[in-house]
């Protein structure tokens, strides 16, 4: 499964999104990076059929997105927002099980199957305490790992994650991305991520996006397109990048 | 879940039958119990329909039993709407006259009793004018901006807006329409009989039904709407199903009852408290706790004096104190 866009062309006054190609692959990590407000989420939001885009078609898993309907296009692409933004204080397990909403009839509830599924999903991601604890009491990378649960419940081939990192501690972050990864190499399944740490994205995904101003200065494997001349481009201040044991790090 | 809560929820699920056979026995012509079963079942058994009083068998049949099936009906019917618009508007605070209805319906039955006489009865009027306010609330608040906050907000406008033609009318009714008006405002269930009672009845039991089948989904309709999509809902239409359908429910039990406040607020909220938040649970408790608190109130608005006193008062009487003090001892249920 995966998802491209072709001519993709999003308005809101302001703000003008172009993006005339772009492709994420199965069974790798596709990374949208860039300064605040060069439309990372709103891309990722358009991808996952959630904003109307003005132009360009879409197509996940082979199938233009508008053919779709919300429940065909929620088994086949799993979203995880940034927050989740709940006003009830559901327990983890519930929360969990709303993942399976796009099998479910209208007056349908999750059957046993269906528990063993999110139940499956939190050991999954690690998440290690009881599953009856309300979301509330749980710490933002805790959060983090119940809602990449509940997409992993969705059984989407592709995955999308809004900023997954942002706020966590370097344990955190590391265990959210190696989760990432693993989705990717041992499930074959489609990831991209929009990412402020640009550290993460070249150690993690095969493909980056660079965006900047609603539009795409680069795109491709890490290796071949980062460069100091790239990094200043997009952010506009001056950034090294500098080998160590073969890894690449980029200090500002 | 610990046996003592579990003991609670079985009793809570008994409740509305317990409530429902001691309320038949109350009223100024008591009917001891032993009486009561042979006239409730004398229409079953033949050979019983010598030995009940013709008279038990009027009061039950004409006059306890309507009522009382009212009281549990409109108990359970506000409580499932409110419980459920909370959960479509993802806000606690929601109750099930935010849309208008309850001004709609006042201005309506207004209209009725203070102007037209009786042309066309306070019920009538009073469903009319609670749909009309709602669907103007929609009408109003559609297109690309509908979102649940733009719906609220033009709630509390449509409502300000009926509440000052009410007040208009009120300013030229005549003191005796105006003590009618005001006993129809604070809600009571003694007012109709059987011809009038089925179709509200009807009405109320379907609506409530449909919610009730619904209640999972109303889980995921209480997450952001975006949220609620990208989990592949059609939310709009899932919205719209679940504010039409507590719309109607609660405007039947407004037509015949009046304004009975609080219910929708308080019932699921002193739920929630004991079974958390999962609507599973949260929506046929509240049906069965809404319907016996209601009768209970009943009970009391009409036993406790010599004239009934408007049942309206009593459940705020009775209900708003404990739910104060649960409030203070309840773990966070919301944000």
């Amino acid at each position: 499964m995966s998802v491209s866009a072709r001519n993709l062309r999003y308005a809101r006054p302001g703000f003008e999104l172009r993006v005339p190609t772009f492709d994420a692959a199965d069974a790798a990590i596709t990374a949208i990076v860039g300064p605040n407000g060069a439309g990372k989420t709103t891309l990722l939001k358009c991808l996952s059929g959630l904003w109307q885009t003005a132009e360009g078609t879409i197509h996940v898993a082979g199938t233009e997105i508008g053919r779709l309907t919300d429940a065909e296009r929620a088994r086949r692409l799993a979203f995880v927002p940034q927050e989740h933004a709940a006003a009830f204080n559901f327990s983890v397990l519930d929360f969990v099980l709303m993942g399976r909403t796009a099998y479910l009839p209208l007056f349908g509830a999750p059957s046993p199957a269906d528990r063993a599924i999110a139940a499956e999903a939190l050991a999954y991601v690690g998440f290690g305490r009881p599953s009856d604890r309300p979301v509330f009491d749980l710490s933002s990378g805790e959060r983090r790992l119940v809602l990449i649960a509940r997409a992993l419940a969705q059984q989407a081939g592709i995955l999308v994650l809004d900023e997954p990192t942002t706020f966590l501690d370097p344990r955190h972050e590391t265990e959210v991305m190696e989760l990432a990864r693993r989705l990717a190499e041992e499930q074959g399944k489609t990831v991209v991520v929009t990412l402020h740490n640009l550290d993460l994205a070249v150690r993690h995904a095969g493909r980056i996006v660079f965006l900047k101003e609603g539009r795409v200065i680069a795109d491709g494997p890490p290796s071949d397109i980062l460069s100091e001349d790239l990094l200043r481009r997009v952010y506009d201040i001056p950034m090294q990048i500098i080998d160590h044991g073969g890894r690449r790090f980029i200090v500002k | 879940m610990t046996k003592a809560k579990r003991l609670l929820l079985f009793g809570l699920f008994l409740s509305p039958l317990v409530v429902f056979l001691f309320s038949l026995t109350l009223g100024p012509s008591h009917i001891p119990l032993s009486d009561l079963g042979k006239t409730l079942l004398s229409p079953l058994v033949k050979s019983w329909e010598g030995a009940v009083s013709p008279v038990q068998r009027d009061i039950i049949f004409g006059i306890r039993l309507p009522r009382l099936l009212l009281g549990l009906a409109v108990g359970a019917a506000l409580s499932v709407s409110g419980a459920s618009l909370q959960a479509v508007f993802k806000n606690p605070l929601v109750n099930e006259y935010i849309l208008g209805i309850s001004s709609g319906a006042a201005f309506g039955a207004s209209l009725s009793i203070v102007v037209l006489g009786q042309v066309f009865p306070p019920q009538i009027g009073a469903f009319g004018f609670g749909l009309a306010a709602v669907g103007l609330v929609l009408l109003v608040s559609r297109g690309p901006r509908f979102s649940p906050v733009s719906v609220l907000l033009t709630g509390v406008i449509i409502s300000a807006f009926f509440s000052a033609l009410l007040s208009f009318v009120e300013f030229f009714a005549s003191p005796y329409s105006l003590q009618a008006l005001f006993y129809w405002l604070m809600g009571n269930l003694g007012s109709a009989g059987w011809d009038r009672l089925v179709v509200p009845l009807a009405v109320m039991a379907a609506g409530t039904a449909l919610l009730l089948l619904m209640s999972w989904r109303l889980n995921v309709l209480s997450l952001s709407d975006e949220d609620g999509r990208a989990l592949g809902l059609n939310v709009k239409r899932d919205q719209m199903i679940v504010v039409l359908t507590a719309t109607l429910v609660t405007a039947a039990a407004v037509s015949v009852a009046g304004i009975i406040g609080w219910l929708g607020l308080i019932i699921p909220h002193l739920v929630r408290m004991i079974v958390g938040v999962d609507n599973r649970r949260v929506l046929p408790l509240s049906a069965v706790l809404g319907a016996s608190l209601l009768v209970l109130a009943d009970d009391a608005a009409r036993s406790l004096a010599a004239f009934e006193i408007p049942v309206g008062i009593f459940t705020s009487l009775i209900g708003l104190p404990l739910f104060i003090l649960l409030l203070t001892k309840s773990a966070k249920i919301w944000r």
